[in-house]
């Protein structure tokens, strides 16, 4: 047993067709899906044009790129972290010049399988060490001299998407909204757990919650938007409740935070439940000190996890549908500091995978000789030119609009 | 108790024997439309009351109805303005100093203890201050005094989420709010630009002549004081320079340790201030001419509020905001144009602008009424409030305001706490519906397992080995969780139904749903929500039913409107 695909639980996944009678029609689709329509088309997301799906990963704490991404080719690199440079006969080799955290095993095979794109380098000018500020830089994707008070999708639901049904457009997974979907009208969600939409009640209490949430007009604006939200989310409750136990994932995955996180999120997928961005959140990349063990099984979680993420949603045929991003507020100081820890730094790596994805490296290594007054690499990507990417080429928008400018972007989408 | 504490607008507003509805016409209106009548009766003292005063009873509202309107507005003012500020939490020192500070000769293991010991206290103490600033809007006896500290709260944000480690700060600036809510926004305005927390949360603490940074200036105009296109690029860099050379240090006498901090490139302010008060370095301070708003000088703080406090916009987004806050159908702009104007002709001053607002046909009018969405806060005090509940507020209770997307002191962005229909989202109206659960019940909601635990360290690739690994983890989730259930705070709230009903409760179930209905309900009642509590009613014995009513009016679409 093993957390890669299981065939014997894939195998009696094919009996979820004997129930399709009793069962909504979304979960029987997917039960004939799984009975061996691998690849097919689902309906666009109501309201939209297409039925593609963002979900976006955040490493909370600021990652630490030069060992995720290793330039294991540069002596520089060594010699600024002479304990905690990872040791090149180990790093999982992308090039000549760059290669995985050997945990990364998962990444690795799917990089060499053409499933994954690396884009090093990426930041922005005159950038914040501070994790409050470079967060918020991220995800309002501002300048970094100026506060935005809207995060980048959440300008995108407002810019593309005001006549999209859904109390549901975007969802984060966690305890705290997240700045990246604020607008100027909320359509997101935040859940720490699905089960938070019911409403425990039973007897009387339940029969009355029933009759009080039908929706009657009474031409009061805000009430009668209340009364929508509150049956619509009745009903989303229920439906997420039927993902959650009906829809089984095609692999088995562990218990840690990210790979349950994704688990979920690839079953409201496969139901189709009319999200278009997901948020997820990995933390604890704040590495101070003793990173090695500690990275190490962070990278381990967002390797085992994106893999079997992307799995899943491959045997279940909605891969095509789906994009991934990582992204973390900066990467960390180039030399290692005494506590055999990084301190706060600037540019990073991000990944991207799906069913679309352009795979390969998109860039360079870093110049770790010519360094800022800090001591960190400068960046050679614009953040905001790969979401202007995402934006054009996956979301169908127009980046500029949700972006305030222009951002020269690579494509890292296949047509 | 809570209960014994409630009888505020009562006891301060005798009710008058001539008992008369007035017709007031609106002072100002353009005269080519004929002024809209305001008719003030008891469901429009109630609708004043809902939006001033985090509710107020039927009773509550007919005596305030007895008054001509102004009368009954300037006694709301009145009560707000002379009430004396609440004691202080216990915890709050009259001397700080910061316990934080890291110095060069700590070791690594030291300076962990002092971090860990200082940020285990800060995070108690802000627990406390949300449960005790909670108490204090439940059991006020000018909850308007209240409301108002809530808006400036969400006015001048500071955020817990980046200012951490000094919660006596928050405790202060909560205070200044709390004082000056209703006095004088020049003299206001400058006791913010120089509180505490807020030159560390918008980095005006520190910022000196040859690196101005410019994100209080900033927000000063757009947010706090002018509004977007009324201030350029060049104004928010010379204001920035005007501010510069401002630190916070120990109090006047107090011993510096002269110790180096450690390490010398981590330049953080929590770990290198000495205390929090702010004091002006001249050294730092750019005191070369600046231009401002189209006036040049050599301006510091005091000149450059000056200049910003007597632009005509400055009145007109402050009354924007008191608008947006309170709500008024002011389509036209004109109310809006009537409390800047008397906020401009009347020194600066808030509460006029308030006494326009509260006497405004635009705040009676129809479509008003009982038509915005109550924040977050507004519905949990208003709940205890309006259910006459007994106990006082714990952290708990206030961590529930933070679930459903409103943690006092920890706004998410710096503009501030949103209004209307941004308050409900897929999660937040599911927990916002089971707050009676809390309340009522006095159990707090049984949220959800994470979805995931953390990894912690890589795990073995063999299979076997993983598995292995992972039952132990299990295990240990296990134990802690039970340990957790077994320390659990909850919620010291009782609901006694007989406070809310003097003369004996409704045993009849639709006498007992109509009398809910009108004591919690403040829109339109729609059939549904009157059907569903009635039945319900006439399920259960009669013990039962208040409990029950209560619980699902709570539950109503209705309940959550102002």
């Amino acid at each position: 047993m093993t957390w890669n695909l299981d065939r014997r639980q894939f195998i009696r996944l094919a009996g979820l067709t004997a129930l399709t009678s009793t069962i909504p029609s979304f979960l029987g689709k997917t039960g004939r899906i799984l009975a061996g329509e691998p690849h097919r088309d689902t309906a666009p997301l109501p309201g939209l044009k297409d039925n593609r799906v963002l979900v976006i990963v955040q490493l909370a704490g600021g990652n630490d790129g030069l060992n995720t991404l290793v330039p294991y080719a540069d002596d520089s690199y060594y010699k600024m972290r002479p304990r905690i440079g990872i040791d090149a006969k180990k790093v999982l080799k992308l090039d000549d010049h760059l290669g995985l955290h050997p945990e990364m095993v998962e990444l690795h095979q799917l990089f060499q399988e053409g499933g994954l794109a690396v884009v090093p380098n990426v930041g922005y000018p005159n950038p914040s060490r501070s994790h409050f500020r470079a967060m918020d830089i991220w995800e309002t994707a501002s300048p970094a001299d100026q506060m935005w008070k809207t995060g980048w999708v959440g300008r995108y639901f407002d810019a593309e998407c005001q006549g999209v049904p859904g109390a549901m457009l975007g969802l984060r997974l966690g305890e705290q909204a997240a700045l990246t979907m604020a607008g100027e009208r909320t359509r997101a969600a935040t859940l720490a757990n699905p089960s938070l939409l019911e409403v425990p009640a039973t007897g009387a209490l339940a029969r009355g919650l029933e009759k009080i949430n039908e929706v009657e007009p009474t031409g009061i604006d805000a009430l009668d938007f209340i009364q929508r939200t509150g049956n619509e989310t009745h009903g989303l409750a229920r439906r997420l409740k039927a993902v959650v136990r009906d829809i089984k994932p095609a692999v088995d995955y562990p218990p840690f935070a990210l790979c349950q996180s994704l688990r979920l999120v690839a079953q409201m997928i496969v139901a189709e439940v009319p999200t278009r961005v997901y948020y997820v959140t990995l933390g604890g990349f704040d590495t101070h000190a003793a990173q090695l063990n500690r990275q190490a099984g962070l990278l381990q979680e967002l390797s085992q996890a994106l893999r079997l993420f992307r799995k899943d949603l491959e045997v279940q045929g909605h891969l095509d549908r789906v994009l991934l991003l990582t992204f973390s507020e900066f990467g960390r100081r180039a030399a290692e500091n005494k506590q055999l820890g990084t301190d706060h730094g600037t540019a990073n790596v991000i990944f991207l995978l799906g069913g679309k994805v352009k795979p390969g490296l998109h860039g360079t290594p870093p110049d770790l000789i010519r360094l800022d007054a800090e001591g960190d690499p400068f960046h050679k990507v614009d953040f905001r030119s790969v979401y202007a990417g995402v934006l054009r080429d996956w979301l169908n928008a127009d980046p500029d609009r949700v972006l305030g400018g222009r951002f020269e972007s690579p494509s890292l989408v296949r047509a | 108790m809570w209960g014994s504490l409630f009888p505020a607008t009562g006891r301060l507003l005798r009710p008058f024997a001539f008992a008369l509805s007035l017709l007031l016409t609106a002072g100002v209106a353009r005269a080519a439309e004929p002024a809209k009548a305001l008719v003030w009766d008891a469901d429009a003292a109630r609708h004043l009351l809902s939006r001033a005063a985090f509710g107020g009873s039927p009773e509550e509202a007919e005596r305030l109805a007895a008054l001509p309107l102004e009368k009954a507005v300037d006694r709301l003012l009145d009560e707000a303005a002379a009430i004396p500020p609440p004691a202080r939490p216990e915890w709050v020192r009259d001397v700080w100093i910061n316990g934080g500070r890291r110095w060069s000769d700590m070791s690594r293991e030291e300076y962990l203890i002092v971090l860990r010991r200082n940020s285990t206290r800060n995070a108690a103490e802000l627990n406390d201050l949300r449960a005790w600033w909670l108490q204090q809007m439940i059991a006020s006896k000018a909850p308007l005094r209240e409301n108002m500290t809530l808006f400036w709260h969400g006015h001048f944000t500071s955020a817990t989420g980046k200012v951490f480690s000094f919660t006596q700060g928050f405790y202060q600036q909560n205070a200044t709010y709390r004082r000056d809510a209703l006095g004088n926004f020049r003299e206001f305005l400058e006791a913010v630009a120089l509180d505490p927390v807020m030159l560390a949360y918008l980095d005006m603490e520190r910022s000196n002549k040859a690196h101005p940074n410019e994100n209080f200036a900033r927000e000063l105009m757009e947010l706090f004081t002018l509004g977007v296109g009324n201030y350029t690029e060049k104004d928010i860099q010379e204001v920035a320079r005007a501010l510069t050379g401002w630190i916070l240090d120990a109090p006047a006498g107090a011993v510096k340790v002269h110790r180096p901090t450690a390490p010398e490139n981590m330049q953080f302010a929590s770990i290198t201030r000495d205390g929090m008060v702010p004091t002006f370095v001249a050294g730092q301070h750019d005191d070369g001419e600046k231009t401002v708003l189209g006036k040049t000088g050599r301006f510091g703080v005091k000149e450059v509020l000056d200049l910003i406090v007597s632009q005509p916009a400055c009145g007109r987004h402050l009354a924007g905001r008191l608008i947006d806050y309170f709500g008024a159908d002011d389509s036209g702009g004109t109310l809006r144009d009537r409390m800047a104007e008397a906020f401009r002709t009347q020194n600066y001053e808030i509460r006029p602008m308030l006494k326009v607002l509260f006497t405004a046909p635009e705040f009676y009018a129809p479509k008003a009424r009982g038509a915005k969405v109550k924040g977050p806060v507004r519905l949990l005090v208003g709940a205890c409030r309006d259910l006459r509940l007994e106990g006082s507020a714990t952290p708990s209770l206030a961590q529930l305001t933070a679930q459903l997307g409103q943690e006092l002191f920890n706004p998410l962005t710096v503009k501030g706490w949103p209004s209307g229909i941004a308050w409900i989202s897929a999660s937040t109206l599911p927990l916002r519906y089971r707050l009676g659960e809390a309340l009522v019940d006095g159990k707090a909601p049984e949220l959800p397992e994470p979805l995931g635990r953390l990894r912690l360290m890589a795990v073995s690739r063999e299979p076997d080995k993983a598995q292995t690994t992972i039952k132990r983890l299990q295990a240990i989730d296990r134990e802690r969780k039970q340990e957790q259930t077994q320390t659990q705070a909850g919620f010291s709230v009782h609901f006694n139904p007989s406070l809310l009903f003097a003369e004996g409760t409704p045993e009849n179930p639709e006498e007992l749903a109509d009398a809910l209905l009108k004591r919690l309900v403040v829109t339109k009642v729609r059939p549904a929500t009157r059907d569903a509590v009635v039945a319900a009613c006439r399920s259960v014995s009669p013990t039962e039913r208040p409990a029950l009513a209560a619980r699902l009016i709570l539950a109503s679409p209705e309940y959550e409107m102002e």
